[in-house]
């Protein structure tokens, strides 16, 4: 019985850990948006409209970004709207953990065909590329390290600290406001 | 952690001797009565029909309608038509004869006759399909795609000018039959370039990451034999043997890379071949040792291993450990020059003809963009793709 218990309390725990993570890195997308050269020029090219959703089979948790221009993304929360051009597919609440845990590169679940791409690879594999810069500047080298296929070799301290510490800034504040909608719905 | 892998491959193959005489009990043993034929004219005309039909033939077997119109690059209108045909002669079964275009269109036009309707664009993208299609078998005239055993096919929608990607395990067909009879008369150089096509499949499959020990297993063997058999099969092209060795090793190359994926070879390769017109196995040619060089200090194990199928056990064993990396380079670059001796098989994007210097930078853009990227061990950017490019142009 106490067995049964701690695993469901394990279970739920890994269910929010990637929901929280999904919250974490949507806020954190929208905010490296606004600064990063690299980001911008690779989002530059997306349509403008352009929504992009990485989910969990069967009912989430997810995470949705829009290019709203000029390589601005914006975060939609954690439901899409009717049309989403672009979905990254979890296949289990188990391969989204191992990823969002760090124990397995993005590119890895890939070839391990822990997801499924639903739209064009193309925009895929440039979303992947802005995950990648995202996570190569908000986590310690060491972490990143194991996150990305390859740790920028030109991503030095004076660029790593300033723009992780807005992004990290820009994350607390939304999250708060998520928060507070949360308790105070309008 | 354990390493994870998925490896699917239901596909019967029946190679070898006589092996077309098989096709008569595969389709009556579905109950098949009525088959069509999807080929191309370059097929028709170089008599490779006759022998599918004459098997046929002599089985009581009617082959119920025969379309051999099938352009290099096959479009969703073409799909469209033979689909038409296929109902209007109420046809149960398809065969394709030929290359990768005729493979792909028939992969399509099982859609439509399966399915139902006439836009085969519907049904694009990944895993829309959601039963099992018609009948299908698959006869590859050349000795490279491996399209005979992967689950994608790719055609072109001119009204909108995009490129349709269709990917299902529906796709695949119930059986690919690999008869010397059908590559004899390959001419020299597309002989020379569907068999670097080919080792390209195995080598990505064997270095990149989505490598696993079935594919891997496929992979190498494919290796082995496109080594033994290729300048054997050039410098004699009626060659039975050699011929069939190349057409099994284009199919377990097939199987290696479906199931693993392949890189940043086949990544440059779609860019140039979208923008230039070179053909896919040119370009495999081309790009497959800079890419091994650029990826080489993270595939340093696996293509230590290559040079064993590459070069045999004595090479093998008398190169350094830690020079059999480089030597397995050298021997795809040696092998390079051995077709470039006897069949002028260019070597690099200058001595195609068909590539300007002006244009490595949109080939760059394009490739960056390209799926095959993403399982690349390295994490390639425009600079790193750029410094290849410039290589790769001689």
């Amino acid at each position: 019985m106490l067995r049964k218990l701690s695993r469901s309390a394990a279970l739920t725990a890994r269910r929010r850990y990637v929901q929280t993570m999904f919250q974490v890195m949507g806020h954190a997308l929208d905010a490296i948006s606004r600064t990063d050269k690299k980001v911008l020029d690779e989002a530059r090219l997306l349509p403008v409209g352009f929504v992009f959703e990485m989910t969990v089979l069967p009912a989430g948790p997810s995470l949705v970004v829009e290019h709203v221009g000029e390589g601005r993304l914006r975060y939609l929360g954690s439901s899409p709207p009717a049309n989403v051009d672009l979905s990254i597919r979890f296949k289990h609440i188990a391969h989204a953990f191992l990823v969002l845990s760090f124990q397995e590169k993005t590119a890895e679940a890939f070839a391990n065909d822990r997801m499924l791409v639903d739209g064009d690879i193309g925009l895929a594999v440039r979303m992947t590329r802005i995950l990648n810069r995202l996570e190569a500047i908000i986590l310690p080298r060491l972490v990143a390290s194991r996150a990305v296929k390859e740790y920028p070799a030109d991503l030095g301290l004076f660029e790593k600290v300033p723009g992780a510490i807005n992004i990290y800034r820009r994350v607390a504040t939304g999250m708060i406001r998520d928060l507070t909608k949360e308790v105070s719905p309008t | 952690m354990s390493r994870y892998y998925e490896f699917y491959c239901p596909v019967k193959v029946i190679s070898g001797d006589a092996a077309l005489e098989h096709l008569p009990y595969e389709l009556t043993s579905i109950a098949s009565t009525r088959p069509m034929i999807v080929t191309d004219q370059g097929v028709r005309a170089a008599g490779l029909l006759d022998p599918v039909i004459t098997a046929c033939e002599e089985s009581n077997l009617v082959i119920a309608a025969i379309y051999d119109e099938v352009p290099a690059d096959s479009s969703t209108t073409v799909v469209r038509d033979i689909a038409n045909l296929y109902r209007q002669q109420e046809c149960d079964a398809l065969i394709a004869v030929g290359g990768g275009s005729s493979i792909d269109t028939a992969k399509a036009v099982n859609i439509l006759v399966s399915e139902g309707g006439d836009d085969v664009a519907a049904y694009s993208g990944a895993g829309v399909l959601s039963r099992p299609l018609k009948p299908f078998f698959v006869i590859p005239t050349t000795a490279g795609t491996g399209s005979e055993v992967t689950s994608v096919a790719v055609i072109a929608d001119r009204e909108r000018s995009v490129k349709l990607p269709f990917t299902s395990s529906f796709l695949l067909p119930n059986a690919a039959i690999i008869d010397p009879r059908m590559t004899r008369t390959l001419p020299l150089h597309i002989t020379a370039a569907t068999a670097m096509d080919a080792l390209t499949h195995a080598t990505e499959a064997y270095t990149c990451l989505g490598k696993n020990p079935l594919s891997d297993a496929y992979a190498t063997a494919a290796v082995k034999k496109i080594s033994g058999a290729l300048l054997k099969v050039m410098d004699n092209p009626d060659d039975g043997q050699g011929r069939l060795d190349l057409a099994e090793a284009s199919t377990m190359a097939g199987i290696a890379f479906s199931n693993s994926m392949v890189g940043l070879v086949h990544a440059l390769g779609h860019a140039t071949g979208a923008l230039c017109h070179l053909p896919h196995g040119l370009c495999m040619s081309i790009y497959l040792p800079f890419v091994l060089e650029y990826n080489l200090e993270q595939i340093r194990e696996p293509l230590s291993d290559l040079l064993l199928y590459l070069e045999g056990p004595q090479v093998w064993a008398t190169t350094p450990a830690s020079r059999r990396p480089e030597a397995t380079i050298s021997a795809i670059r040696h092998l390079r020059d051995e077709l470039h001796h006897r069949c002028e098989l260019p070597r690099t994007l200058r001595e195609t003809n068909k590539v300007t210097e002006d244009q490595l930078d949109q080939i760059a853009h394009k490739a960056l963009d390209d799926g095959a990227i993403m399982f690349n061990p390295r994490e390639a950017s425009f600079k790193d793709v750029e410094a290849i490019l410039k290589k790769a142009w001689g």
